[in-house]
Parts: C-alpha cells; sequence; structure tokens
C-alpha cells in the first residue's frame, strides 16, 4: 500500500516536474486552452441550437404561426460554425507552435545536462539509447499538452459549463448529465490509465532497444556477418519488434474500448434524457422544442470527454519519457565545478604529485588499480615521453589532466595549481589533445578541422594539413576540404583519419601538445616523419607524448616508462 | 520491384493485413447502417412525442431498441479499432523484418552510405508511420464512398433537396484534399529528411561528445542542436499547418452545407411543405453523410506521412545487394580452400576505379601477404573475398570452380576477420568475443582468449568475462580492442583468415605474442594478411604488391627483392626506419 502511494507520488512528481519545463509557453498553454473551450462549446451549441431551429420552424408550420423570428437563430448557427471551425484551426496552430517550440529547446537542455556527464557517467548508457532520449522522449512529450494537459483542462470547463445549462431545466437532467460524463471522462479514463500502466511504460523502452539494435546492425555488421550473428542479429530486431506490437495491441484494445464506451455514454445520456424529457413534454413543463435540442445537446457533450481515455491512455507513456530524462538531467556530473573564477596559471607546467587512480567498476578497486603513487613533471616548453605496454594507464593520465575522471588521491597541478581549481572548460583551452581514440564527425574535412578553431583561415588548414601529412590526399580529392568524411570517419582509411585528426588537434592552438599514440593506424614510415615534422612545427611548445613505440623517443627531452 | 513508386509500394504492402483490412472496413460499414436506423428511430420517437403527443409506453419498443443499438455500435468500434490495428501491426512487422533482412545481404559496404541513426530512425520511427496509413487511411477510404452513398439512397426517397445538397457539395471535399495534398508530399517527405538528419547529428553527437569536450566546442554544439532542432520544428510546423488549413476546409464546407440543408429544412417545415419526422430524419444524417469525409481530410496526412516514410525505406529495399551466389554449398568443412581472382574490376559508388583488372591467386594453406600503399585497393580486395561486394567484372574460382559472388553464408562459416578498426559491442566481454559462435564452451573460449593474449587482462578484471564494456568499446584500449577482435578469430577456428593488421597497436611484448598467435593461427590455414610489419611481409609464403587496383607484383620474399621493382623499393624505406627505430 505505502509502496503504491509512493510510486503515484513519484508520477505526479514527474508530472510537476514535466509541467514546470512548459513555463515559459504557460502564456500560450492558457490560449489554446480557451481557444479549444470556444470550439468545443460552439460544437455544442450549433448543434442543440439547430435541433431546437427546425423544432420550432415546423411547430410554427404545423400551428400557422407567422410572427418566428429566424434571422437570429439562423444567423448564430452561422456565428457558430464559423466559431467552430477557425478556432479550431487557431487553437492547432497555437498549440502545436507553442509545443513544438519548447521541443526543440528540451533538446537544447538536455544536451547542455548531457554534456558535463561525459565521458565518465554516460559510458555506461549505449549511443542508441541516449539517442532515443534526445530525439524520441523528447518528441513523446507533445503528447504532455497536445493531448493530456489541454483535453482535460477544457473538460473540466466544459463539464461544468454544460451542467449549469441544464440546471436550469431540471435536476434530474442535470444529475444524469453529469454523472454519465463522469464515467466517460474520469472512471474510465482512470482504469484505461491503469491498464495501459505497463505496457505503455514499456514502449519507450522497447523502441529504443530497437533503435539500439539497428544501429549496432549497420555499425557492426562486418562483424556480424562472419562471427555468424547476423541470424540472431535478425532475430533479435524481431522479438524487439513483435514485443513492441504486443505493447501497441494492448493499448489500441484499449483505446478501442474506450471510444466504444464513450460512444455507448453519450448514446446513452441522449436515451436517458429523452426518458426524462418525454413524460416532461407530455405533462407541459417542457417545451416540445427543446426535446430534440436536449437529445442533441447530450450527444454533443461528449465530444469533450472522448478525448479523456486516449489521455489517460498516454500518460504511462509519456511519463516514462520524463522520467528517461529526468534520469540523466539528475545525474551527478563526476566532477564538481568551482563557483568561483579559474585562476591565472603561473606557467605552463604540469605536474602529477603521488597519483593514484582506479576506475569505478563496482568491484573490488585493488584489482583495477591504474595508477599507483604517480609522479611526473612536464616543465613549460619540455618534450616528455610516456611508454610501457598497452593497458598501463598512460591514456588514463590524459584523462585525469582533462578532468575526465578524478584522482583517488595524490595531486596534479598545472601552472602552479591543482586542477580542481580551475572550470574545466578554462583547464582544458591550455591542452591540445589527440586522444587515443579520436572520433571525426560525419561532415566535410574542413568543418572536423574547424572544431578546434572556428576561425582558423585556409592557409592556417593548409599549414596544419602539411604537417600531418595529409594535405596531398586532400588536394587529390575532387572536393578538396569539402570531401565527406562519412559516419565516424569511415570514408577514410584508418591512417588517413587519424591524421585528419592530427591535424585538428594542430589547429586549436593551446600551449601544451598532448599526443596518446599518434602513430595509431599508421605504419612506421609515415609514423616517424609525422612525428619529426610535428615536434618541429610546435618546438616552442610543451609536448606529451604517450607511446608503446619506439617512435619519437629520439625527440623528447625525457623518457618515463611505466610499469 | 524496382520500378514501383512510393504509393505503389504502400498498395503492395496491402497484401499482408489481408483479412483484418477488410474486416475493419466490413465492421466500418456495419456501424454506417447502424446509424441510419438510429436515425430513424430517434426521429420517430422525437417525432411521436413532439406531434401525437405519445408518451414513453407508446415509444418503449422503439427506446429499447435504440439501447440495443448502442450497444451494439460500441461493440462495433471497439472491433474495428483492433481489427485495424492488425491489419497494420502485420504490415509493420513484416515491413521491419525484411528491413532488417535486406540490410544484412546488403553487407556493410552497400549500408555504409547510410547513417546507422537514419537506418534505425527509418526501421523503428519509419515503420511506425505507416501505422495510421494501413490501420486508418485505406479504411477510412474504403468507406469514404460507400457510406455517403447508402445515406443518399435513404435520403433522396424522402428529401431530395436536401439529397442533392448533399449530392453536390460531397464531390468538392475531396477535390479539396487532392489539392492541398499535392504540396504537402514534398513538405513532408522534407520533414522526414530533416527528422533523419537530426538523429545522425545527435548520433554523432554523443559518439563524439568526448571530442567536443576536449576542444571546449560544447557551447557550439548546443547552438548547432538547437539549429537542427528548430529546422525540424519549421519543417513539423509546415506540414501540420496545412493539415489544419486542410480540415478547416473540409469542416467548413462540411458545416456550412449541414447548415444550409438545416435551414432549408426549417424553411419547408415552417411553410408546411415537409414532414417534422423526414425533417429531423434528414438533419440527423447530414453529419453523419460528412464523417467519412473529413475522416478522409485527416486520415489523408496520415497517407502523406506515410509516403514521407516510404521514401526511405524504399531507399534502402531498393539498393541492389551484393549478387549472391548459389554455388557454393559443396566446399564444405574442407581446409584446403584454394583462391583465384582473375580480372576482378570493381568502384565504389561515386568513387574512382577501387580495382582495376585485378588478378591474384590466395593459395590453400600457405600465408600471404597483401601489400601497397595507402587507397591501393587491398580494403577492397579484402571485402570481395569477405563477400561484402561483389566484383563487377573478372571471376572468383574457389578450388577451380567459378563463382561469381562470396556474398553467402555458406561461404562466410569458413571465414575468420580481423577488421581494421575491430567494432566492439555494448555488451559483455564474453559475447563480444563470442558473437554468433554461442555453441562454443567456456574452455574454447578461454583458450581463444588465452591464444589472443587477452585471456590474463580479463580474469584480472573483477567480474571477469562478464564485465560489460561500453559503446565502441569504450574503457578498453586500441590495443585489448584488436585482442578481442584475434580471440574472436581464434574462437571461430576457420580455414581461411583475413587479417588486417594496421591497427596492430601493441606494445612489443604482445606485439611478439600475437605473432606467435598469428604463426599459430597461419598452421593449415589460407591467411591473407593486409600487412604494414616487414617481419609479417618477410615470413609470406606469397607477397602481393597492389598499386592503384592493379596487381603489380607477386612472389616470396627474395624472388621480389631480386626483381628491383616497386616491392624493393618499399623494403628498403621499412628497412631504413625499423633500423633507426631499433638504433634508438
Amino acid at each position: 500500500m505505502s509502496k503504491a502511494l509512493s510510486k503515484r507520488q513519484s508520477d505526479l512528481h514527474v508530472l510537476w516536474r514535466l509541467i514546470r519545463l512548459f513555463k515559459p509557453y504557460w502564456g500560450w498553454m492558457a490560449l489554446g486552452i480557451l481557444l479549444s473551450l470556444i470550439t468545443i462549446i460552439a460544437n455544442v451549441g450549433l448543434l442543440a441550437l439547430s435541433g431546437w431551429f427546425i423544432s420550432i420552424m415546423a411547430i410554427a408550420g404545423v400551428a400557422g404561426i407567422t410572427d418566428i423570428n429566424y434571422f437570429t437563430p439562423s444567423a448564430s448557427i452561422r456565428g457558430l460554425a464559423i466559431a467552430r471551425t477557425a478556432g479550431r484551426y487557431i487553437e492547432r496552430v497555437v498549440s502545436h507552435e507553442a509545443t513544438f517550440r519548447l521541443l526543440a529547446e528540451l533538446r537544447q537542455w538536455f544536451y547542455n545536462k548531457l554534456e558535463p556527464l561525459a565521458p565518465a557517467v554516460l559510458q555506461k548508457y549505449q549511443s542508441g539509447d541516449i539517442l532515443s532520449r534526445i530525439s524520441a522522449d523528447i518528441s513523446t512529450l507533445e503528447n504532455l499538452y497536445i493531448r493530456i494537459l489541454s483535453p482535460i483542462s477544457v473538460a473540466i470547463i466544459a463539464v461544468f459549463l454544460y451542467a449549469l445549462f441544464l440546471g436550469r431545466y431540471d435536476t434530474k437532467l442535470q444529475l444524469t448529465e453529469v454523472s454519465l460524463l463522469l464515467l466517460a471522462g474520469l472512471v474510465i479514463p482512470v482504469i484505461i490509465n491503469r491498464l495501459a500502466k505497463k505496457s505503455g511504460e514499456r514502449l519507450n523502452q522497447t523502441s529504443s532497444q530497437l533503435r539500439n539494435s539497428a544501429i549496432d546492425s549497420v555499425q557492426g555488421m562486418g562483424e556480424l556477418l562472419i562471427y555468424g550473428a547476423a541470424e540472431s542479429q535478425i532475430e533479435k530486431t524481431r522479438s524487439l519488434s513483435n514485443s513492441l506490437i504486443k505493447d501497441q495491441q494492448t493499448q489500441a484494445k484499449l483505446t478501442g474500448f474506450s471510444q466504444g464506451f464513450v460512444g455507448l455514454s453519450a448514446n446513452l445520456a441522449m436515451w436517458l434524457i429523452l426518458l426524462i424529457s418525454i413524460p416532461m413534454v407530455n405533462s407541459g413543463t417542457l417545451e416540445p422544442a427543446h426535446l430534440a435540442m436536449l437529445a442533441l445537446l447530450a450527444l454533443a457533450s461528449f465530444e469533450v470527454v472522448l478525448t479523456l481515455p486516449p489521455a489517460f491512455q498516454l500518460l504511462p507513456q509519456t511519463l516514462s519519457a520524463g522520467r528517461r530524462l529526468f534520469d540523466i538531467v539528475d545525474s551527478k556530473p563526476l566532477i564538481r565545478e568551482p563557483q568561483y573564477d579559474s585562476p591565472i596559471p603561473e606557467n605552463t607546467d604540469i605536474k602529477f604529485d603521488k597519483v593514484s587512480f582506479h576506475y569505478d567498476t563496482g568491484g573490488n578497486s585493488q584489482n583495477s588499480k591504474v595508477l599507483n603513487k604517480l609522479s611526473l613533471t612536464l616543465k613549460e616548453g619540455e618534450k616528455l615521453a610516456i611508454t610501457g605496454p598497452s593497458g598501463i594507464g598512460k591514456s588514463t593520465l590524459v584523462q585525469l589532466l582533462c578532468r575526465f575522471w578524478n584522482v583517488d588521491s595524490g595531486t596534479i597541478t598545472f601552472g602552479g595549481h591543482p586542477v580542481e581549481t580551475y572550470k574545466s572548460d578554462d583547464l582544458r583551452q591550455y591542452f591540445s589533445v589527440l586522444p587515443q581514440h579520436s572520433f571525426l564527425f560525419n561532415n566535410t574535412i574542413k568543418n572536423n578541422l574547424l572544431l578546434a578553431n572556428p576561425q582558423a583561415t585556409d592557409q592556417q588548414l593548409n599549414e596544419v594539413c602539411e604537417v600531418a601529412q595529409i594535405d596531398d590526399f586532400i588536394a587529390s580529392q575532387p572536393d578538396g576540404y569539402d570531401t565527406w568524411v562519412g559516419e565516424a570517419g569511415l570514408q577514410l582509411s584508418g591512417g588517413q583519419a587519424r591524421r585528419i585528426a592530427l591535424a585538428r588537434t594542430l589547429l586549436k592552438n593551446a600551449p601544451v601538445l598532448i599526443l596518446d599514440e599518434p602513430g595509431e593506424g599508421l605504419d612506421a614510415n609515415t609514423e616517424r616523419a609525422l612525428l619529426n615534422a610535428v615536434f618541429e612545427y610546435k618546438k616552442e611548445n610543451s609536448i606529451l607524448l604517450i607511446t608503446h613505440k619506439k617512435a619519437g623517443l629520439d625527440l623528447v627531452d625525457s623518457t618515463i616508462r611505466l610499469k | 520491384m524496382q520500378t514501383l513508386t512510393i504509393p505503389e509500394f504502400l498498395k503492395t504492402q496491402k497484401k499482408y493485413s489481408a483479412k483484418y483490412l477488410y474486416l475493419s472496413i466490413g465492421l466500418g460499414l456495419c456501424s454506417g447502417f447502424l446509424i441510419i436506423v438510429q436515425a430513424w428511430l430517434l426521429a420517430t420517437v422525437v417525432n411521436t412525442v413532439m406531434f401525437e403527443n405519445a408518451t414513453l409506453s407508446n415509444v418503449k419498443q422503439y427506446l429499447l431498441m435504440l439501447l440495443l443499438l448502442f450497444i451494439l455500435r460500441a461493440a462495433l468500434v471497439w472491433a474495428s479499432e483492433i481489427s485495424a490495428f492488425k491489419a497494420a501491426a502485420l504490415v509493420k512487422q513484416h515491413l521491419r523484418e525484411k528491413l532488417q533482412k535486406h540490410l544484412f545481404r546488403l553487407g556493410p559496404v552497400a549500408v555504409g552510405e547510410h547513417h546507422s541513426a537514419e537506418v534505425a530512425n527509418t526501421l523503428v520511427e519509419g515503420i511506425e508511420a505507416l501505422e495510421n496509413y494501413y490501420a486508418r487511411y485505406l479504411p477510412t477510404m474504403a468507406l469514404v464512398s460507400l457510406i455517403p452513398l447508402s445515406i443518399l439512397i435513404f435520403i433522396f426517397p424522402i428529401d431530395w433537396i436536401s439529397g442533392l445538397v448533399l449530392l453536390l457539395t460531397a464531390p468538392l471535399i475531396p477535390f479539396f484534399m487532392i489539392l492541398i495534398g499535392k504540396g504537402t508530399e514534398r513538405l513532408n517527405k522534407q520533414q522526414w529528411q530533416k527528422l533523419s538528419r537530426m538523429s545522425a547529428h545527435f548520433l554523432d553527437m554523443i559518439q563524439g561528445i568526448t571530442t567536443l569536450k576536449l576542444f571546449n566546442a560544447s557551447k557550439r554544439e548546443a547552438r548547432a542542436i538547437g539549429i537542427i532542432s528548430d529546422d525540424y520544428r519549421k519543417a513539423t510546423m509546415k506540414v501540420l499547418r496545412i493539415a489544419f488549413l486542410s480540415s478547416l476546409a473540409l469542416e467548413f464546407l462540411a458545416t456550412i452545407s449541414i447548415a444550409i440543408v438545416a435551414v432549408l429544412i426549417g424553411f419547408r417545415l415552417y411553410y408546411g411543405e415537409m414532414d417534422f419526422y423526414y425533417g429531423f430524419f434528414a438533419l440527423l444524417l447530414a453529419p453523419e453523410f460528412y464523417l467519412p469525409l473529413r475522416n478522409m481530410g485527416t486520415h489523408y496526412h496520415a497517407r502523406l506521412e506515410a509516403i514521407g516514410a516510404a521514401e526511405n525505406i524504399m531507399a534502402i529495399l531498393d539498393q541492389d545487394a551484393p549478387k549472391t551466389s548459389s554455388t557454393l554449398a559443396d566446399i564444405g568443412e574442407s581446409n584446403n580452400i584454394d583462391i583465384r581472382l582473375n580480372h576482378i574490376s570493381f568502384h565504389y559508388k561515386n568513387r574512382a576505379t577501387a580495382l582495376d583488372d585485378f588478378s591474384c591467386q590466395i593459395p590453400a594453406r600457405q600465408r600471404t601477404a597483401l601489400v601497397g600503399y595507402s587507397g591501393a585497393g587491398k580494403s577492397t580486395v579484402a571485402n570481395i573475398l569477405l563477400g561484402f561486394i561483389s566484383p563487377e567484372a573478372g571471376e572468383i574460382r574457389i578450388n577451380d570452380k567459378i563463382i561469381n559472388s562470396l556474398n553467402s553464408e555458406v561461404w562466410r562459416k569458413n571465414i575468420a576477420w580481423v577488421s581494421q578498426r575491430p567494432h566492439i559491442f555494448y555488451g559483455s566481454l564474453r559475447d563480444n568475443i563470442c558473437l554468433g559462435m554461442t555453441t562454443k564452451s567456456d574452455k574454447e573460449l578461454h583458450k581463444a582468449a588465452q591464444q589472443a593474449h587477452i585471456h590474463d587482462t580479463i580474469m584480472a578484471l573483477p567480474q571477469g568475462y562478464d564485465t560489460l564494456i561500453g559503446d565502441r568499446g569504450a574503457g578498453l584500449s586500441g590495443g585489448q580492442v584488436q585482442r578481442i577482435a584475434l580471440a574472436r578469430a581464434f574462437l571461430k577456428n576457420a580455414p581461411i583468415v583475413i587479417l588486417d593488421e594496421a591497427t596492430a597497436n601493441l606494445d612489443e611484448e604482445s606485439e611478439r605474442l600475437i605473432q606467435q598467435s598469428i604463426d599459430s593461427l597461419a598452421e593449415n590455414r589460407t591467411l591473407l594478411i593486409i600487412a604494414h610489419r616487414l617481419s609479417t611481409i618477410e615470413q609470406a609464403d606469397n607477397i602481393l604488391i597492389i598499386d592503384q587496383g592493379k596487381l603489380v607484383e607477386s612472389g616470396s620474399h627474395q624472388t621480389l627483392l631480386v626483381k628491383q621493382g616497386i616491392y624493393s623499393s618499399m623494403i628498403e624505406t621499412l628497412v631504413k626506419n625499423e633500423e633507426i627505430l631499433r638504433n634508438e
């Protein structure tokens, strides 16, 4: 019981947080609700008035009355028809415009929250899963206002107005109408909500898994085909697709049921109202002309609750999308940024003092200890190499220096100040880093380079490409610098991609150059020539060279070997 | 099937939904008839009460019939909703599976033309976008003429004037729809493209987020995300505005027509030219007459959306897969596979020739090294042997049998492959090494990992083989990734091994150990190494020099050196460099 209660509260909590996200558009939302209300009322009025109009005309015809005013009702019918159609159009444009503006802003907001989490916290998520959150889950929030909040608000007001109107006739009519409206608009939706909860919450999760499976299929297709996993990958997609469809079917059954039931309630309301008002007509307490009007009014008034079961049905899926967003947004970044301004470094010295570190894998930390009381110094302008076997923690040094992780103990200082006292963006501007796994974006060579320095001139681009010895390749391409590198740079060979990444690193004009396995993907010839050129080009700077090979070791002032 | 237009394609998929689609239409039709009966009953009740002073007991039987009708209609709505869903579900299931299978038939080279996020978008959202076409649009289209026609049949005999109004205004609705639909088809396609592009951009951003941080480009990226999201919003709103405008036009038309009917009825009643009973009946039916037409307006959007999505689906399905071969079945599990490529030519889409009249032999149970400069065509040769592409000209002979393509599962059973950039999947280390080889025992797995010199590293981890690794090998060093890829090859124990040592990103000790492993891997197997290191090249039984897509020299190390050709000059620089390195 208490568990169910706390779960409910957390649903409400998520809902409230989502509503708060809409805050900049609360004004638009209120306008949308008002317009929607006008539309709904106009529609009910239109039908009721038509019923009444032909009734009085018929009665007048039968009774031979000639002084009847048919101008006011027929003008009203026209007015209501216009109000209804125009109101609906404006309402839709307003509410969709507001919602989609908000969604675009939410994507930016989500990215801003995501960025501090990389790479340490994001590592435990699959990239397709994050993709699902920023694209599909945010799109799902479209429902929140348009299909959930707005219909519910409109219905509450409209039901109240109907009750007021019918109260003028008879309490029995009023009670019948209101109780059926509540049945269709509240009882059924709440039941539907309960029944739709599990499958609805699973929908986002399953489509996210489906997306991951598709991304895996494309990015790892070669391996899957060669190692006989294609069949099982197809099977995986099939079973995910099936479970997605199964949950959708549960939802469709509920939709079908609620649509049928609301229709039935509307008809029942009309039926009961006939049942109540026919004796009233017989006894003369109700004008005959009002009979058709009341019947049609009862029927039309259910339009407002027709959207409520779907609203409540969509709620679990929408809340689960919200939860998936908050899950990321609420994650604490590993790195705490200082609140005050970054210090001004006295020089560009880097100093590791008895630094220990292990990656938190949730297991025994002893086993995964990467660095143990490591000390080293890179003075301004010095060239230092760090060597050692693969997996010994050489790359970890860079990760710690760039503040992607925190040290367990010991201190790292830059320019005489501990790295923790710098804002990490400020700190990183002093380093040009070629990481071990360099990443090229699905864009042109030029735009990939400009990432390091958007203001770089063409001449600067040529310069770094020459140093990275990729200039000949670029010149040989029909599109030159505008050559598209493909997803993750896969349209290029490993060596070409590596050299473009190196050129990009060189383009960033920072005092300290850090090269982590610059020879990856290159043959010994190229690597050697490349390092010579780089050391010549950046001879004024401090250089930290991390390598397991021997190339370049003759170019540095000293070498530290990690064991 | 390449010649199908998008609407034709969508229509041909109808067959997979067969009976449910017709069931849904049938149920909708029944519901339509019941509405006519309902209107008749209601008009009778109201009329007799108003003009014949009937009491409840006089109209009791009608009221009871109404009640029965209401329940029946609710059941019909429910059933038709479910069958419409089923119809769409069958098509979605079928197409998603077909798409996924086709991707694997295309292979990595052809699929590489698409961004993985775009493919994912097509496979997930693209297929979902078809739902409303089959569940809503098609049933509505079937009913759009049937229900209004049946209503007209009832209205004309009792009130020909109302019937005429309905008959004359109805065709305006589809006319407007088609008029408006013309422009939106293009807009819908644009919207899909924007969505695909947005997904691709986001995945790229997510996978490269560390790089963005290193270059302090996060603020710029946030702006880029703002722009691309806003672009998508604009494209979406363009489509929606037209959809809203078209439903405005439809509703207005329908409402005005109903008002005309009502006014005409009203005046005829007033002048006593008409019975209230008929007037009320016609008035009740008028909205029902326009309802299917208005639905068509609403669901016409579903059609356009489906067209936008189907364009992406067809872009993949229409792509030609490398030829498949059926003549491979009898190669068996032999370790004696001798490969010959004769006069092979190939070029990638929109690029210069990759292989040009290339011929070579890769003899059984020998070690063959493929050597050449970057871009010479080495990977293309590997791609042909892996069956990822099929040659445009020339022939492949496997054990002297001509085979037009190696794109076949039977052939791939014989191959192990270590690629230039091995892909690491999100999941456990065990799953990453085993991939499809799920029948292998732990013992075999450990042995393979030992041979690849990764076993001890794995065992040192707290969770051992169950350790989860991140996307694309996050948390692994380059050397570890390489050794996991090697472990896969050892585990597969296939007669042919294709190995790209370009990223042999290893320290000396591991390199020596791996060299031993490769030596043992080479025993009794046909081995093709895309070689970069002198030692690998020297040890090969057979060296193929490839330059600009042609085989320029071949033979053993010794014979090639004597030739004083391109090989000896290549070796010269390699030797020089490695000497310098050794002396350091």
